[in-house]
């Protein structure tokens, strides 16, 4: 992966742009990291989803979540 | 009077107490000697005063004065009386050489020993202060110097051996804005020529392009696996802590929102020049597509040079779209 970089020198106030071949080490830290946030999107949407589930049987009972808040659960 | 020995049933005259009441009060009248003297015995609790235009001595010599004997001396010429021991010892805190109206009091300790005791007024320290905060100080031994007033926030140093005012160097640290702008239409940003031992970089309402992603940062275009950090956050799947990560991740491990306007951060950082241990503080507000997020970390940085460049970027590479940075130090 190509990495685009902006270079400001704050001395002299120069600027430049080029880009870079991402290194080893950088491509370990982004697949990691994508990873996880894969993996929290998962989760995410599974506990979406569980949460859904439970509230379609409540509704099938004819309760909601203040039912439930009511009885103290 | 001179020191008399009474004997029983002697009689003594008005003159004799009015004479014995001034020795008592002070050493009594006297007539001042003109030429060098050599105390007697009779000296004892009198007064002996010199009055000469040149250089006197008063002698002082043993087996004349008892233990507790006193000897008033004074020096009225313009000569210098110098109190001398003959065959006596003589020891004093102050000068045996009286100038004009100086004087003292000889105290026997024995028949062979006395002190001088110098209580002559000297004319005392001239005063060298001439302006408001001036202060003294000695420029050579006990000759006194005027050092005078410094200018507003200078210090008082030490500069060839004397005190002197000076402007403060060190031990103080004064901030200012190094760089600001818009972030720029790239994944990374990389300011360099730093020098500084403190900054602090400001990032503000970030956005960027393509597809959520992560904030990183290094320093030196160090990409080696030289970053060591924690993070916390308001969510757990965000908690995170790298031993040997190749940069600091400031942002949410789980992705930031690309299109958030909230994105924020503060980065501390602390460049221990040649020490080889630098240290990074960040606190954050992150939006993601659960929600906003709490994001605070702490890292060091292991590399033997000082830090002279910062580099922020987006770890999958996309580009900013949007916000601002501002880089403050000192």
């Amino acid at each position: 992966m190509k990495i685009t970089v902006t270079e400001i020198n704050v001395q002299t106030g120069e600027e430049i742009f080029y880009e870079r071949d991402e290194t080893l080490e950088e491509k370990n830290l982004r697949l990691q990291l994508k990873a996880k946030a894969e993996l929290a999107q998962v989760a995410e949407a599974t506990k979406e989803q569980a949460k859904a589930a439970a509230e379609g049987k409540l509704a099938a009972l004819g309760l909601t979540t203040d039912d439930l808040r009511a009885l103290g659960l | 009077m001179a020191k008399q020995t009474f004997t029983v049933g002697q009689v003594l005259t008005a003159a004799q107490l009015t004479s014995l009441q001034q020795t008592a009060m002070g050493g009594g009248s006297t007539t001042a000697k003109t030429t060098s003297y050599v105390l007697v015995a009779a000296d004892a609790g009198t007064t002996v005063a010199m009055n000469a235009a040149g250089s006197t001595t008063i002698t002082v010599n043993t087996s004349l004065f008892s233990a507790g004997d006193s000897v008033f001396i004074q020096n009225w010429g313009a000569g210098t009386c110098t109190v001398t021991a003959g065959t006596a010892t003589v020891t004093t805190h102050g000068s045996l050489a009286l100038g004009q109206w100086e004087g003292g009091t000889l105290y026997f300790t024995s028949s062979s020993a006395a002190i001088f005791f110098d209580i002559s007024q000297s004319a005392g320290m001239t005063n060298p202060m001439t302006t408001t905060g001036d202060t003294i100080y000695s420029s050579s031994g006990s000759t006194p110097a005027r050092l005078g007033i410094g200018s507003t926030g200078q210090v008082l140093t030490v500069a060839g051996g004397i005190p002197s005012w000076a402007t403060a160097s060190g031990g103080s640290l004064t901030l200012s804005t190094i760089a600001s702008g818009s972030l720029p239409a790239s994944s990374t940003l990389s300011l360099t020529g730093l020098t500084g031992d403190y900054y602090m970089l400001q990032i503000d309402q970030m956005t960027y392009a393509t597809a959520d992603s992560n904030m990183i940062m290094q320093f030196n275009t160090n990409t080696g696996s030289n970053y060591a950090s924690i993070s916390v956050s308001t969510t757990n799947a965000d908690q995170a802590i790298y031993t040997a990560g190749s940069s600091f991740v400031i942002g949410s491990t789980t992705s930031i929102s690309r299109t958030g306007t909230e994105n924020g951060w503060i980065v501390e950082i602390k460049n221990s020049k040649n020490n080889g241990f630098h240290t990074a503080t960040w606190m954050g507000r992150n939006q993601s597509a659960s929600g906003n997020r709490a994001i605070m970390g702490q890292g060091y940085f292991m590399n033997a040079t000082a830090i002279t460049s910062i580099q922020v970027k987006i770890s999958d590479g996309y580009s900013w779209t949007g916000g601002t940075y501002k880089l403050i130090g000192g």
